[in-house]
Order: structure tokens, then C-alpha cells, then sequence
């Protein structure tokens, strides 16, 4: 819990981070805006849900990179490594970290992103929306802190996470992007979505528990 | 020494197995009567060829099991031996499964469930080797390594799984879970491939084990004589 404290103050007092996070986010979408309108008054309802999950897997890479270059740089990681904790609290303090930074960012984008480029309402669907949202958000974090833990110990770095992270993240992004468009699209349909959705629940359930057998050995001695 | 001396004995019986198997494939199985026709027999290597791949990334995987609990390099060693031979038989599996799919479907490449999987799978152990290639310290590295082949092996049926959600394949579904589907002499055929294409696995494993102690043993030798 200090942990997690400790990584939102210091994100707050500096707040360099989130702002440019989101200003990524913003260019991201004005980006796949002239990326993908192929002709005047396209519809893009059909594409917004992957455009949201390729920006948000690609602004966590960009986190998670961070969280852990500071901790690095400044050697606090060892002072961590130093407390009378169960490293796997370091685990679940980073991921909520990370979690609660996806959280923010899709706080902005989700709204901005829709309102730009989806062509139905789907107030309507918002609870089964937000219940997908979360689920995908602690698979991608939970995985993304595992291996950004490993690859910050590396030579190379930040150059090795996306290279890592990428293929073992498609299950989720293919769920989660299926889900949302679902929504987007169509509406909250029970059976394509149910699906998903329990997918993803047993994705975050096998990685976390994986993490959990697993975080002692990736952060080192 | 003992296993480089068995290695050999190995690939010869893996040898008569998947020439047997070739033979039984093209003489004795019959031309299947549904859609596929002559195409079919590539089934005869293609999959026994896929499962030997997940066989071998299913041994770096208790491999990494082991080495995580005993913290002994050998099973390292055994981790990579089997990725590296993993992704070599993952590669055949896709140039097999392009020369099918061309043959019966008419592209080189469907975005099915399948196929999607097993380039994942080459995507995923490609960077199990470049994880191991960025660090230099043996005991971290073989950890790091030991974690990500867990990781990576139980992704690959999530993958699988995922991709099931993505339209249509057109893949075939021979072994399902109501049964094989197959033909006796095309099963006693099929059976005789798979056998002959795991044995030429574990040959294929230890030939690579027995080449790493021997690298181990030139590095050493090389260190006495102060090179």
C-alpha cells in the first residue's frame, strides 16, 4: 500500500507522466483519424475499439517503461528490495500503480475517441463497457509490470518489453477489441460478449496467479 | 558420453519411422474423399510436426519448472535445447501449412486460428531468444529465461483460444473431441509419422545437449590453457 502511495505522490507532484500520456493519447487518435478515413464522412464505428486497445497497449508500454526506469535510475528499487515485505507485494503495489495510470488515461480517451469516431449511442451499454475495460486493464498491467520488472534488469532495456510484452498480450487484444466493437457496434449482445468477457476473466486469473509463482525470481536478488 | 553414443540410434529409428510413415502415407492410406483429395497428405507430416513442436516447447516449459525450483543449470540448458528445436519444427509447421493451404484453400495464408497461433508462437519464443541474448549474467539469465518460457507456454492456449473469436477459419478439424475422424490405415499411417517425428525430437534434443557440454568443456579447456 506504501508502495503504491508512494508512486502516485510522486506522480502527482510531477506530473509529468500523465500529461504526456495524454497528449499521447490525443495525437494517437488524431493520428488513426487521418490513418483511416479513407474517403469523406467514413464510418469508423467499426474500427474504434481496436484503435483504443493499440493506443492503450502502446501508452503502457511507454508506463510501464517508466515506472520502472525511475526505480531503476535512482536505485530505490533496492531500498524496496531492502523492506521486511513479500516481494509479491511489490508486484500487486506496481500493478495497481499501473492500473490506476491505464484507468486515467482511458478516462480521456474513451470519451474523446467516441465521440469523434462511434455513430450509435451506447450509454445504454456503459456497465457491461466498463466491465470489459477493467477486466482487459488487469490482464494487460498485471503482465506488463511481470515482464517489465525482467526487462528493466536487461542490458537493453526498454527496447526488450515491447518485444516481449506484444505477442503474449494478443489473447487480450483480440477479447478485448471484439468486446468493444461488440458494443460499439451492435450493442451489449449476451452471447459474443459473455464470451469475451469470461475470457478475460480467466486470462487476468492464470496470469496473476502465474505472476504470483513467478515475481520472486523476475525481481532478483 | 552415454548420450552422445545413443544420439545416432535414435535418428536411425526415427528414420525408418517417418520413411515407413511416408510410404504408408502415399501407398497404403487411401486419397481422402472428401474435399481435400491428394492435398491431404501432407496431413501425414504437418501435424505430427505441429505436435512436436508444442511437445518440445511443453518440455522447455517443466525444464523451467525444474530450474526455477533446483536452480541447477542443466535444465536451463534443457530449456533452450527444446525452444530452439521448438521454433525450428514451428517454422516447418507454418511452410507445411502454407504449402496446404495453397493447395486446398488457394492462398498461401488464412488468418485462422491456427496458423495465427503458431506465428504467435514463433513470435513469442523468437523473443525467449532475445531475452536470453540481453543478459549476460548465466544464473539471471537462465531465470529470466526459466520465468518467460512459463509465461509463454501458458499463453499459447489463451492465444488459441482468443483466436477462436476472430471470424471463421477454414482450417480442418481432424481430432475433435468426438473422435479422430480418420480412417484405420489412415490413422495406423498418421500414428507412425507422429511417432517417428517425436523421436526424432528427442534424438534431435539430446544430439543439441551433448553439443552444448561439448562447447561447455572447450570453453573450459580454452580457460586451462590460458587462452
Amino acid at each position: 500500500m506504501a508502495i503504491l502511495r508512494k508512486d502516485l505522490i510522486r506522480e502527482l507532484r510531477t506530473r509529468e507522466m500523465l500529461i504526456s500520456m495524454i497528449l499521447f493519447v490525443l495525437l494517437a487518435m488524431v493520428i488513426f483519424h487521418y490513418a483511416f478515413t479513407v474517403k469523406e464522412g467514413a464510418d469508423l464505428t467499426y474500427f474504434t475499439g481496436g484503435m483504443l486497445w493499440v493506443t492503450f497497449i502502446f501508452a503502457m508500454l511507454l508506463g510501464l517503461n517508466r515506472s520502472f526506469a525511475q526505480e531503476k535510475d535512482e536505485r530505490c528499487l533496492d531500498g524496496l528490495l531492502l523492506c521486511p515485505v513479500d516481494r509479491v507485494t511489490i508486484f500487486f503495489a506496481k500493478t495497481a500503480g499501473n492500473l490506476i495510470f491505464l484507468l486515467i488515461i482511458q478516462a480521456v480517451a474513451v470519451p474523446v475517441f467516441t465521440l469523434f469516431f462511434v455513430e450509435r449511442s451506447y450509454v445504454g451499454d456503459l456497465l457491461p463497457f466498463l466491465v470489459v475495460l477493467l477486466l482487459a486493464d488487469v490482464g494487460i498491467c498485471a503482465l506488463g509490470t511481470l515482464l517489465a520488472t525482467i526487462s528493466m534488469n536487461t542490458r537493453s532495456r526498454d527496447l526488450l518489453l515491447p518485444i516481449i510484452f506484444l505477442p503474449l498480450i494478443v489473447p487480450v487484444l483480440i477479447a478485448a477489441t471484439g468486446a468493444t466493437t461488440l458494443i460499439f457496434a451492435e450493442g451489449a449482445g449476451f452471447g459474443g460478449l459473455l464470451a469475451r468477457v469470461l475470457f478475460l476473466l480467466g486470462f487476468d486469473v492464470v496470469f496473476i496467479a502465474a505472476a504470483y509463482g513467478t515475481y520472486d525470481f523476475a525481481i532478483g536478488e | 558420453m552415454k548420450q552422445l553414443v545413443s544420439a545416432p540410434a535414435l535418428f536411425v529409428e526415427a528414420g525408418i519411422c517417418l520413411i515407413a510413415g511416408l510410404l504408408l502415407a502415399f501407398l497404403y492410406a487411401p486419397i481422402d474423399v472428401s474435399s481435400m483429395g491428394f492435398s491431404q497428405k501432407i496431413f501425414y507430416y504437418h501435424a505430427p510436426i505441429a505436435e512436436t513442436a508444442l511437445v518440445a516447447f511443453g518440455i522447455a516449459f517443466v525444464a523451467a519448472i525444474a530450474y526455477l525450483r533446483t536452480q541447477d543449470l542443466k535444465w536451463d540448458r534443457l530449456g533452450l535445447v527444446c525452444v530452439r528445436l521448438g521454433l525450428l519444427f514451428s517454422l516447418l509447421v507454418m511452410i507445411t501449412g502454407m504449402i496446404w493451404g495453397k493447395a486446398a484453400w488457394g492462398v498461401w495464408w488464412a488468418w485462422e486460428p491456427r496458423l495465427t497461433t503458431f506465428l504467435l508462437v514463433c513470435f513469442l519464443y523468437i523473443a525467449y531468444l532475445v531475452l536470453r541474448s540481453v543478459v549476460e549474467e548465466e544464473q539471471r539469465r537462465a531465470t529470466y529465461a526459466a520465468v518467460f518460457a512459463i509465461i509463454a507456454f501458458i499463453d499459447v492456449p489463451m492465444t488459441f483460444f482468443a483466436t477462436r473469436f476472430l471470424p471463421e477459419g477454414l482450417h480442418p478439424v481432424v481430432i475433435s473431441a468426438g473422435g479422430s475422424g480418420m480412417e484405420g490405415s489412415m490413422l495406423v499411417s498418421f500414428l507412425i509419422s507422429m511417432l517417428g517425428m517425436t523421436l526424432l525430437l528427442v534424438a534431435l534434443i539430446r544430439r543439441d545437449l551433448a553439443v552444448e557440454d561439448l562447447k561447455d568443456r572447450v570453453a573450459d579447456l580454452k580457460n586451462t590453457i590460458g587462452g
